[in-house]
């Protein structure tokens, strides 16, 4: 069999996407870790692998892979172990819905809140000439504003607010769904739900006002569940930053509103 | 199985659908909405959360033994599942991962230049009143904007930069190629869906005499195209627009 390199930051959002697939279906990976803190993404060496100096890439023999919710899917029918996505077609449906609306919705304003208070802060106090020679070696021109707006804190109060809209409306989309099914998108563990808990792990932390034991205690009750997984443990043992070690929030058994607050 | 399929002109996410549908030989009542005015919003299945929080705009909703559906390339991934006939997707896991990723690429960038340019050259007329049915804010927001012709300069630019790209990325991709995954696939249904009323929109992007010309001809050609086509209620279908994904809010 080929061997599988993935190129990743923390398990984190898109980077922890393909990590925890990989982990579920038990597929050997050498771990190429990327400080995306130190622009690592956009030097020379990893944009001869990917072009668009985007974070995460799986090598898997000669090809390259990109995108990571796409790339979820390809670790789901290119290996062997347990099954990713439901068999019946409506619920992969659902599976790909869910995907969609938060890579492109949702996790949009959950990035946008974290940037203005973890990456923005972490990499301000660095050398301006430094910054500034980063930013332009970023390919894609939306991510050099991304950054830009990250590293100077630029985000405006209206489109703040709009996150924060977005975020209180996912999280009771959230709950609700998960009121209805044990799972996001089906009755078993999936896609979906690796993709979610990226998003999402360290929400009762996050947003102790919105999420907790007596508001969303579907989410808690899932988030708790993927957190017991072996694989979801093995992956977040990978982490480097303070940021992934929120994660171990969900050790505790009960989050109370107001307790975090 | 039981497949009811509410409708737009053939353009866009509807005629993404309505191609699938007729490729994989599936029997769907018909029902046919003015999405141009907002009529999906007239619907009971409308205010269903994967339908309202759809994050397409304007589409199709294909209702499946009591399950509404929305977001064309999931529809028509649905619609290959459960069909009969030639795969819609490549087999190989490679093949099928370059599918969605170039999927991705036309839902995330393409389409949403497509519509706000389709929305700016052929406005919408939204009721007023069915302005207050609509479940999403933003959506309701990108509505209002429209309705109000609001339109900005830069992500006019912006729009007809991506379109290009578009055309580039596919004029690149037919090297050697008839169709954009090597056979007729959900990509090329997606990217002649979007891309069809930006020809005369944005001419300069699709010249004369290049593979990107002569692929859509031959996609508008292709039996579950044509078949979609023949159900347009307009003259031009691909001059029929309504409000479509959301421009990036960054990066």
């Amino acid at each position: 069999m080929h061997s599988v390199t993935l190129y990743h930051w923390e398990p984190n959002a898109n980077s922890g996407k393909p990590m925890l697939a990989l982990m579920e279906k038990g597929v050997a990976f050498n771990s190429h870790y990327l400080d995306l803190l130190k622009f690592d993404q956009h030097r020379p060496e990893y944009l001869a692998i990917n072009p668009q100096g985007t974070i995460p890439a799986m090598v898997h023999g000669d090809r390259v892979l990109t995108e990571s919710t796409a790339m979820m899917e390809y670790v789901e029918e290119a290996f062997p172990g347990p099954r990713l996505m439901p068999e019946d077609p409506r619920d992969r449906w659902r599976v790909r819905w869910w995907m969609k609306f938060m890579d492109q919705w949702l996790g949009p304003s959950f990035s946008m809140i974290g940037w203005s208070v973890f990456v923005g802060p972490a990499v301000r106090a660095r050398d301006p000439a430094e910054l500034k020679a980063a930013i332009e070696r970023i390919p894609l021109p939306e991510r050099r504003v991304a950054w830009t707006k990250a590293i100077s804190g630029n985000f405006g109060a209206e489109e703040m607010a709009e996150s924060r809209r977005r975020v209180a409306l996912g999280i009771r989309m959230l709950e609700d769904a998960l009121a209805r099914r044990p799972w996001l998108a089906s009755d078993e563990f999936s896609l979906a739900d690796i993709n979610g808990f990226n998003l999402a792990y360290a929400l009762p932390l996050a947003q102790p006002a919105l999420s907790n034991d007596d508001l969303t205690p579907n989410i808690l009750r899932w988030l708790r569940t993927i957190y017991a997984r072996p694989a979801t443990r093995a992956c977040w043992a990978m982490g480097r930053t303070s940021m992934v070690e929120r994660v171990k929030i969900l050790e505790q058994p009960r989050i109370a509103a107001g307790q975090l607050a | 199985m039981s497949l009811t399929l509410y409708h737009g002109e053939p353009n866009g996410p509807s005629l993404t659908v309505l191609a699938a549908l007729f490729a994989k030989q599936l029997r769907a009542d018909l029902r046919y909405l003015d999405l141009a005015r907002g009529e999906r919003h007239t619907l009971d299945c409308a205010h269903e959360p994967l339908v309202a929080m759809s994050i397409e705009g304007e589409g199709p909703v294909l209702v499946a033994d009591g399950e509404a559906m929305s977001d064309s390339v999931f529809i028509a991934c649905y619609l290959d599942d459960v069909g009969q006939g030639a795969a819609l997707r490549p087999a190989v896991p490679y093949d099928r991962w370059e599918t969605m990723k170039w999927c991705r690429q036309m839902i995330e960038r393409t389409a949403p230049a497509a519509a706000y340019l389709g929305c700016h050259a052929h406005p919408p007329q939204v009721d007023a009143a069915l302005l207050a049915r609509i479940g999403s804010m933003d959506l309701r927001a990108r509505w209002e904007e429209i309705a109000a012709g609001q339109f900005s300069a830069e992500k006019l630019e912006d729009s007809r930069t991506k379109i290009a790209q578009a055309a580039e990325r596919i004029e690149t991709r037919l090297a050697g190629r008839e169709w954009l995954m090597g056979a007729y696939s959900i990509a090329d249904l997606e990217s002649y869906a979007w891309l069809a009323g930006m020809v005369p929109l944005v001419p300069e992007a699709f010249p004369e005499r290049t593979r990107t010309r002569d692929w859509l001809s031959r996609v508008q050609a292709s039996a579950p195209v044509a078949k979609a086509l023949s159900l347009a209620r307009t003259a031009d279908p691909a001059a029929v627009w309504s409000v479509g994904p959301e421009i990036n809010r960054w990066g």
